[in-house]
This record gives C-alpha cells, sequence and structure tokens, in this order.
C-alpha cells in the first residue's frame, strides 16, 4: 500500500500539425465538466463558454486559401496573471502545477477574466440551465457552478484526483502515460481527440510524451534555439505556460503573389 | 434636561431597542455556534423506524452487531457510502419477519411490499454536504484502516464513528453527531494526519 505521494507537474503538449479543428474536445469537455449549452442567444451576446475552443485562422486570399486550427484553453500559466489581482485568492497555483479556480470562494470581482491574456476564463452571468433531457447527464464529480461565479479549465482534476486515488493509493502504481491513456484518467479533451493532437502527462515524469518539449522549450528561451517544434502562445508576456504548442510544418504552402507572407 | 413627562416614553423605547439588539446578536451567536442551528435539520422522519441499535448495536446489549460495511457495502469501494437495495434487507427479513402483530413486524412487511412492487424506499438522507464538495469513503476508510503512517490501524466501524458519530446507539440516526461538517473539523483532521490541505482535494 503506497501511502507517499508521487509529485506531479502535469503539462499538456498540442501539436497544430495533428489538429483537425473537428471540435471533439469542446463537446467533450462540455459533457465531462457540466459546461452550460451555448444557445444562439449566448453567442450573440459573446456571452458563450468554452472552456477549450477552435480558433481558426484562414490562411490566403481564396481560392488559393487554407484554414489553421488554434486549440486554446486555459494555459496554467506558472507566472499567471489572473492570480495576484484576485481580493480572495480563489484562484492560485497549487503544487501539481495547476491553476485552479475554487469556486466558493469566488465572489465574482471579474479581476482574473480582464487580466488573462488567452480569454479563457468564464463568468456565470446567469444561473445555468440544462435542458431536462440533459439533467441526468451532468458529471456528479464536479461541481456545477451558480450564478455569479468564474469558472475555467480545470484540466480535469477530477480525473485526476480519481486517477491518483486508484492507481496510487489503491494499486501502488504511478500515474503515468499509459494508465491515463488506457484508463481515461487524462483529461477528457485528451481522451476524445481523435488524431491525439492533444497529449498530457507529467512534466516531472522522465519517460512520459511529454516532457522532452518542456525541457526543450524550459532549457531554450528562444524560439529560434529549440531543438522541437515547441513554442508558447505569447511567450513574450513571460506568463510561462503549462500547455506547448508544437509548430504546423506545412509540407505544401500556399503559392503567394509577390509581397504577400506566409503567416 | 427633559421634560418630567417623557422620561418613561424614552425608557421604554430605550429598553425596546436593547431588547431587539440583544435578541437579534443572540440568534446570531446562538446560530453561529450551534450546529445544525435551533435543532434544524435534525434526523428527518424516515418512511421506515429503522433502528440502528438492532442491527449494529452490541450484542451484548441485544444488538445484532452487523459490520457498517456489511449493509453499507459501497464504504469501502467507492466515493459514496451508498444505502442498501431493498433486495439486500431481504436477505435476512425474508425469514426475519420480526413475530406476527408486533409493531415491528408492520415496518419489516414495508420492505416486502416495497420489494414486490418494485419501488426502492425513500429514505431520508441525514448526513449532507454542499454540492462544492467532494468526499470520497473509500479513501478516508482505508488510510485509517490500512495507512502505514499511522500508529494504529483502526476497524471500519470505529473510522465511521470517527464523523458520524456512534450510529449503532441511535435508535434514529441524528446529524452531525461526531464532527460538525464544517470544513474546519475537515482542516484540523487533515492537519493532525499530515494530509495534503490544497484547496482541490476537496473542492473540484
Amino acid at each position: 500500500m503506497a501511502t507517499e505521494r508521487v509529485n506531479h507537474k502535469w503539462g499538456m503538449v498540442i501539436d497544430l500539425d495533428r489538429c483537425t479543428g473537428c471540435q471533439a474536445c469542446v463537446v467533450a469537455c462540455h459533457a465531462e465538466n457540466n459546461v452550460p449549452i451555448n444557445t444562439q442567444d449566448r453567442f450573440l451576446q459573446h456571452r458563450a463558454y468554452e472552456w477549450i475552443r477552435i480558433e481558426r485562422y484562414w490562411e490566403g486570399e481564396f481560392p488559393n486559401v487554407k484554414a489553421r486550427f488554434l486549440p486554446v484553453l486555459c494555459q496554467h500559466c506558472e507566472n499567471a496573471p489572473c492570480e495576484p489581482v484576485c481580493p480572495v485568492y480563489a484562484t492560485y497555483h497549487n503544487d501539481q502545477g495547476l491553476n485552479v479556480q475554487i469556486y466558493n470562494r469566488c465572489v465574482g470581482t471579474r479581476y482574473c477574466i480582464n487580466n488573462c491574456p488567452y480569454q479563457v476564463r468564464f463568468f456565470n452571468w446567469w444561473e445555468p440551465q440544462w435542458p431536462a433531457t440533459l439533467r441526468n447527464q451532468l458529471n456528479p464529480d464536479v461541481t456545477v457552478r451558480s450564478r455569479g461565479i468564474m469558472e475555467k479549465c480545470t484540466f480535469c482534476i477530477q480525473r485526476l484526483r480519481r486517477g491518483e486515488l486508484t492507481v496510487e493509493r489503491q494499486e501502488g502504481g504511478r500515474l503515468d502515460d499509459k494508465t491515463m491513456q488506457e484508463r481515461n484518467f487524462g483529461p477528457a479533451c485528451v481522451s476524445a481527440c481523435p488524431t491525439n493532437a492533444l497529449m498530457f502527462g507529467d512534466q516531472r515524469d522522465p519517460k512520459s510524451a511529454i516532457s522532452p518539449y518542456f525541457a526543450d522549450a524550459n532549457e531554450h528561451v528562444h524560439e529560434e534555439d529549440r531543438k522541437t517544434r515547441a513554442y508558447r502562445l505569447l511567450e513574450e508576456m513571460n506568463t510561462k505556460p503549462n500547455v506547448i504548442y508544437l509548430k504546423k510544418v506545412d509540407q505544401y504552402p500556399l503559392k503567394l503573389k509577390q509581397g504577400e507572407q506566409n503567416g | 434636561m427633559l421634560p418630567k413627562g417623557k422620561i418613561l416614553p424614552l425608557a421604554l423605547v430605550g429598553a425596546g431597542i436593547t431588547a431587539i439588539v440583544i435578541f437579534v446578536s443572540a440568534v446570531v451567536v446562538i446560530s453561529w455556534f450551534s450546529n445544525p442551528p435551533f435543532g434544524l435539520g435534525n434526523a428527518p422522519p424516515q418512511p421506515i423506524a429503522f433502528p440502528h441499535t438492532v442491527h449494529a448495536g452490541p450484542v451484548a446489549q441485544g444488538g445484532m452487531g452487523i459490520q457498517c460495511e456489511f449493509c453499507h457495502r459501497n464504504v469501502t469501494k467507492g466515493a459514496a457510502a451508498t444505502v442498501p437495495a431493498v433486495e439486500q434487507c431481504l436477505f435476512c427479513h425474508k425469514t426475519a419477519t420480526g413475530g406476527a402483530g408486533t409493531p415491528q413486524a408492520a415496518e419489516i412487511a414495508k420492505i416486502q411490499s416495497s420489494f414486490d412492487a418494485n419501488t426502492p424506499i425513500d429514505w431520508e438522507r441525514v448526513h449532507r454536504l454542499p454540492d462544492h464538495v467532494r468526499f470520497v469513503h473509500e479513501a478516508h476508510v482505508r488510510f485509517f484502516t490500512q495507512g502505514t503512517t499511522l500508529e494504529t490501524q483502526l476497524p471500519v466501524g470505529e473510522v465511521c464513528s470517527k464523523c458520524h458519530g456512534d450510529v449503532a446507539s441511535m435508535t434514529e440516526v441524528q446529524p452531525k453527531q461526531g464532527q460538525s461538517l464544517k470544513m474546519g473539523t475537515c482542516l484540523d483532521c487533515h492537519r493532525q494526519n499530515s494530509v495534503p490541505t490544497d484547496c482541490t482535494i476537496c473542492h473540484q
């Protein structure tokens, strides 16, 4: 019976070369985390919730055009701009490298939303409602956030905790890449991704698939020095995110007219 | 100087205000320190008068001495302790019908009729935690029964009574006997046993 706790530090790597923009991660996240349904009204009011969203960019001009996708979720920054502005310490950094939001502490000042450069925090302007047919679908492990509360991606901490409990406490093993993949203890978006564009693991575990990317990105501050395709969103802001993106390498780049830049 | 005729009404007003202030502060103090305030939320009426004394009470005092986890089977397996299924009551009560004409026979008959009607018994919940708290029974029972960091390992029944009080001696289960089940008592116990007190251990 292992009672010694493994000191994890979670991290995610998103391979943009593999992302097809299918939005399976978005659906999985909504289902797992009791995120309210986005209706047309909410979109028109610019108050739609998506803990993970696919940003779409167009490259080139019709008909010579390509779509680019960028899944954006809470970056769980080491230097999170949202944390120091909270007057009630409802958001803080825990020892597993997660930027966590404590719903019962939150008083809804929305300072954190204004200070987040990634726009991944969402405020409950209304009491969340689900159609009667979906009420039994709610996940009992996740708090339903009431009106006046800020919410955001948690890296599916309820699944990680369940994994730690069953794999590490009960069975005496270690929650590594393999157990997380086989027994669905990783975040829901990672489990749902059909092309394995999203990878999740322990940065401190040298055997995990993500740790080389984090080692590379932490060692080389400048993007051009890195040996892998790793980069972070808005790196110049020094937020030190725990989410790393891998650049898309396009085999067939667009043939551009003179003067145009490939973006 | 006040005119002579107005002293009495003013004194009455003053006494009234003092009484109101004392009453309000007494209500606040009592509801803060008593849990539940004014006995609200104590022992809800149950559909069947189930006595824990008879089932779980020690044999010397006329009980059956059944272990907690025999009926609340999920307590060593999952998050919720769970109330046993009607079928499970009938394991014994198919034959233990309490004797004809006795008051307990009428209560036991309710189990059989519930089983025949294919409807569960609507037990009222006694111990309730807020929605934003995640409590896993299995983890706590395992820590106290098998924990290697502890000096002594407890039997399951003693672990239950740490928070729920001595349920085996209660005819009607009363909430908040062992612990107030407020966050402070959770934190105290976590600190004493050097278990993490990170918010996300319970709040997810």
